[in-house]
């Protein structure tokens, strides 16, 4: 009988993978985020109002994991300069692996931001590196004040935390005061923003911060 | 948390980590489980006895280490217990919440204790990932 020391990480081959892709997206220059919400949150909708926003001067392309269609990807198709549908059947999340395979696809060099828009889901997508450079957690009015908590995980790993859908707020039950007391406890780094893709609320100071971030990656 | 792919995943690199030790059988495998990780340890011990059938693992002991989570305060530097039954990561020393997790955020193959072919006993030395 013998006892061999490993010593191990058990996802080193997702996050080595990941590595690699951040020193791929670093060399580029540019500002790869990764999104991340339950489905039906806005994350597309959010995209398609934000990339015009960035200005020519920033082109941005998107990678879109869905379990199946292209339809995200079709309706990003007109506003990015590049997309990525990723279609993962069963698979709940993004994997490091999916994303380096869809890079090979892009013109880095001529992009501002690169948007990862992960498979709706408030669990897996946590745990699994990409190798953005921030995280990008939404939160919408319909799915109730108490989802901060429920999925601390998510919350607490986030760089920006952008509540969705917020011209709802007036029809809905839905304490905002609830949701700040709780990321008070979980994650004062991230920005907190109120914001409405239809409305235009709030979308100022999410571009803001996407041009300071990709200023402070260069 | 995918404890199917875990599973699958410890399988493979025992099986490596055996490969140059003329191993017969696997009897035990100890891992750090990061409690931050929310892994079901029931489910990833199922998981782990069917990945690991057929294999030199097969019939393997999994010891799994629960290693709770200690946080870094990115704004005073201070190291301390996030208290997950109140979901709170605040820093006892400046009250923000705004840490660098260094534990109870991993998943680690610590070792494993192998049958070998009749050959004298030995410790192979710590063997660290870079």
């Amino acid at each position: 009988m013998m006892k061999v020391q490993v010593v191990q990480n058990v996802l080193k081959a997702n996050d080595a993978v990941a590595a690699a892709n951040r020193r791929i997206l670093g060399e580029a220059k540019l500002l790869a985020l990764n999104l991340m919400s339950s489905p039906g949150s806005g994350k597309t909708t959010l995209l398609e109002k934000t990339i015009p926003m960035l200005g020519s001067a920033c082109p941005s392309a998107v990678l879109v994991g869905d379990l199946q269609t292209t339809r995200d990807a079709e309706r990003l198709s007109s506003i990015a300069t590049d997309v990525v549908q990723i279609n993962t059947g069963t698979g709940c999340h993004l994997s490091a692996t999916q994303v380096a395979e869809a890079l090979t696809g892009l013109d880095l060099g001529r992009l501002g931001f690169l948007f990862i828009e992960n498979v709706g889901n408030m669990v897996c997508p946590a745990d699994f590196d990409l190798g953005e450079h921030r995280k990008v957690v939404l939160l919408s009015v319909p799915e109730g004040d108490d989802k901060v908590a429920k999925y601390y995980t998510l919350f607490q790993r986030a760089d920006i935390i952008l509540l969705t859908k917020v011209e709802l707020l007036s029809v809905l039950d839905f304490r905002i005061d609830r949701v700040q007391d709780d990321l008070a406890k979980l994650n004062t780094r991230a920005p907190f923003i109120q914001l409405s893709a239809k409305t235009g609320q709030g979308m100022d100071q999410w571009i803001t911060w996407l041009h300071q971030q990709r200023a402070a990656v260069r | 948390m995918h404890e199917a792919t875990l599973a699958m995943a410890i399988v493979e690199q025992v099986v490596e980590a055996a490969s140059p030790h003329q191993v017969t059988r696997i009897s035990e495998i100890e891992i750090d489980v990061g409690v931050l990780k929310q892994v079901v340890c029931e489910s990833l011990l199922l998981a782990f006895e069917a990945c690991a059938a057929g294999t030199l693992a097969e019939g393997a002991v999994l010891k799994i280490n629960e290693i709770p989570p200690v946080a870094a305060c990115q704004e005073c530097g201070k190291e301390f217990t996030p208290d997950l039954a109140e979901l709170s990561f605040v820093c006892p020393g400046c009250g923000k919440a705004s840490v660098t997790l260094i534990g109870g955020d991993e998943i680690l193959l610590r070792s494993m204790t192998c049958e070998q072919n009749d050959a004298p006993a030995a410790t192979v030395a710590p063997r660290k990932e870079t």
